[in-house]
């Protein structure tokens, strides 16, 4: 191939190939969003102001408070890790007796659905200290229950249980009865290993499902809330 | 439009960090004979620069102070040289200007995207804050896993403070220019014209590049460290460079250091390449002793830190008493999870499915020689790694698999590219230069 002719044919070759890369990762729209809008409003997009991360809220209100200390930051989304990088400092004290409150739910709970032999829940949970109340679900209008109650935790890909809670159970109940359990706090806190409910001898076709209602560890009744903005709050 | 002038501020620093010394050093200490060009001088740079950073953070010298140091070093070397340089004489390196544009284009997709992978929420970022609020190495055992190495947070610290102290986003900056370094550098591994290269170049970067990379996450950093390997390898294995080892075995040690402390597996990649190298090429016995001395300091110091700092591997991870008791089963269900795992992560992995078809077609063509033995062996050290890294967990084991082997594949994808220089080299009749 003529020396100059192949000189303009890798040029346009190359202007090509560093086209489709810009067209590939939206180039354009992502200088304009860098151009138009402010780094606050791009992370709090990217990350929450107040959801997932929630990293927007927590920078408004350490730009609010100016923090001489680390706040305590607990995240109640636990499809998330610890969020509290955005507003860290190594060079204050940690202060434990200020906390902010991301995602606070209004209930803590998890539902379990018939599986196999046992209950299972796909929810996680964290920062829950004991069962309150349990409610069933049923397909008829009362069941007889004279047996255990039993929730445990299994690591995957291992049939070994961990067990949470596993007290007799003996009960008519009523469909979508509040059924209150005894003071307890146990540790039901697990996001990475699934969570059974196991109670033998149950006729499980007449279970839609079941739901547990939890504690929550950080009651908002028993703090003075410095600021709120939806489900996140700042409290002492 | 102020972070736009960050950015390219930012870029434009870490470009003069890298190459304004190599306008005002003598040729010669470039080992002359190898003819290194432009590229290939930033990149020794670097390498020297990360590991100067290293010793300084051992050191607990302050960001400032390597800063300061810096500039005085800058400052003196201008005074003394200036005169010897001739700017006019400089002329427009491509692959040089690819690297400028290619860094703002991935610097805006970072500026946009922002977020961190997991690791790095929980992880990385706290070892970045610690070095850029001031703190001290000792610090860092106040935070999650502190057997996890701090050469990639100090990096960013320290590209973060200077030149702005602004966003957090711009110290990452300074990863993207070492892994498109590492992919240009590597380019010139080819026998072949400019453009050749540049088309090469472009499209490794379009073949590797995502975001997730770039999410705070030090596994793109031994990416770069192997590829930057890869192509000092190729220059002991290219029958030219005779009577420059010494040099050579140089950068590979310091490239070598900066794997052992980038992330942990990087000890075990470090010596992965180091045998492969030392089955493969025959070294002279004093360069086999300079190599194997080297690397065997590099290890003691790494070993007397985590004494020194009493720094224990994770105990949950390494679970190797329950995993030699011989449950044959527990065993057969592990390979067959990684087996399944890593069928699916390869075939996912665009690189793995170009370099490994094409070596196949070379060992079946072709007789084997010393550099594609080389890679060979690496891809058996690799292969059994991976086996082994994930046999040692005793639960859990699915799950880790889905979080990080595709990071894991990632790391050493790079050796990889050989390959395809091997087949261009050696077996296509492309234009030489």
């Amino acid at each position: 191939m003529n020396k100059k002719i192949k000189k303009i044919f890798c040029s346009l070759l190359i202007s090509f190939l560093i086209l489709i890369f810009i067209y590939n990762q939206n180039l354009f729209r992502k200088f304009y969003n860098v151009l138009d809008i402010n780094y606050e409003d791009r992370i709090s997009k990217a990350s929450g102001f107040c959801s997932d991360e929630s990293i927007g809220y927590l920078n408004y209100i350490k730009k609010k408070f100016n923090f001489n200390f680390n706040p305590m930051v607990i995240n109640y989304e636990d499809s998330v890790p610890d969020s509290n990088w955005s507003i860290y400092d190594a060079n204050l004290k940690n202060d434990s007796k200020h906390k902010i409150l991301l995602n606070y739910p209004e209930e803590l709970s998890l539902k379990f659905y018939s599986h196999k032999n046992n209950f299972y829940t796909k929810d996680t949970v964290k920062y829950a200290e004991g069962i309150s109340e349990i409610y069933f679900d049923l397909k008829v209008p009362s069941l007889y229950f004279n047996s255990n109650l039993m929730i445990y935790r299994k690591d995957f890909g291992t049939n070994k249980k961990e067990i949470i809670y596993n007290k007799p159970f003996k009960e008519l109940v009523k469909n979508k009865q509040k059924i209150t359990l005894p003071k307890n706090i146990i540790k039901i806190n697990n996001i990475y290993k699934p969570i059974f409910l196991e109670i033998k001898n149950l006729e499980k076709d007449k279970i839609n499902n079941i739901k547990v209602v939890l504690k929550n560890q950080f009651d908002l009744n028993k703090f003075k809330i410095l600021d709120s903005y939806g489900n996140c709050y700042y409290i002492r | 439009m102020i972070e736009l002038f960050f950015i390219i501020t930012q870029i434009l620093f870490i470009i003069v960090i890298f190459s304004l010394p190599i306008f005002l050093i003598d040729e010669k200490y470039y080992l002359k004979q190898l003819k290194f060009n432009f590229i290939d001088k930033i990149s020794i740079n670097l390498i020297f620069f990360i590991n100067v950073l290293f010793f300084a953070s051992i050191l607990n010298i302050k960001l400032d102070y390597i800063f300061f140091v810096y500039l005085f070093t800058i400052i003196i070397l201008l005074l003394f040289n200036l005169k010897n340089v001739i700017f006019t004489k400089i002329k427009v390196d491509y692959l040089f200007l690819t690297l400028i544009l290619f860094i703002f284009f991935i610097s805006i997709d970072i500026a946009d995207q922002l977020n961190f992978a997991w690791d790095v929420k929980s992880i990385w970022i706290f070892k970045t804050l610690n070095f850029y609020q001031g703190q001290k190495i000792e610090n860092l055992s106040q935070f999650n896993s502190t057997d996890y190495p701090h050469l990639g947070p100090f990096l960013w610290s320290f590209f973060w403070k200077f030149p702005h102290s602004a966003f957090e986003y711009l110290g990452r900056i300074v990863f993207v220019f070492i892994y498109l370094l590492s992919i240009i550098s590597f380019s010139n591994c080819l026998k072949t014209e400019l453009f050749e290269k540049l088309i090469f170049s472009i499209l490794l970067i379009s073949l590797t590049y995502d975001y997730a990379i770039f999410s705070g996450l030090q596994d793109v950093l031994v990416f770069s460290a192997i590829l930057f390997f890869a192509r000092v390898s190729y220059l002991l294995f290219d029958k030219k460079n005779k009577s420059e080892k010494f040099g050579l075995i140089l950068i590979l040690l310091g490239i070598i250091n900066m794997l052992c402390w980038f992330k942990n597996e990087g000890v075990f990649y470090s010596l992965f390449l180091l045998f492969s190298l030392l089955i493969t090429y025959k070294f002279s016995k004093t360069d086999k002793l300079y190599l194997i001395l080297g690397s065997a300091s590099i290890f003691l110091l790494r070993i007397f830190l985590f004494n020194y700092y009493s720094i224990d591997l994770n105990p949950d991870y390494f679970e190797m008493e329950k995993t030699v008791s011989l449950d044959i089963n527990l065993i057969l269900y592990k390979i067959k999870i990684i087996t399944y795992y890593m069928v699916v992560y390869l075939t996912q992995n665009p690189v793995y499915i170009i370099t490994f078809s094409l070596l196949a077609y070379l060992l079946y063509k072709y007789s084997i020689i010393d550099v594609t033995s080389f890679v060979l062996y690496f891809l058996i050290f690799n292969l059994i790694f991976i086996y082994l890294t994930y046999m040692f967990k005793m639960t859990e084991v699915e799950l880790l698999i889905k979080a990080s082997m595709s990071r894991v594949i990632f790391q050493t994808s790079g050796l990889y590219f050989l390959i395809i220089v091997i087949y261009l080299n050696n077996y296509v009749k492309l234009p030489k230069k």
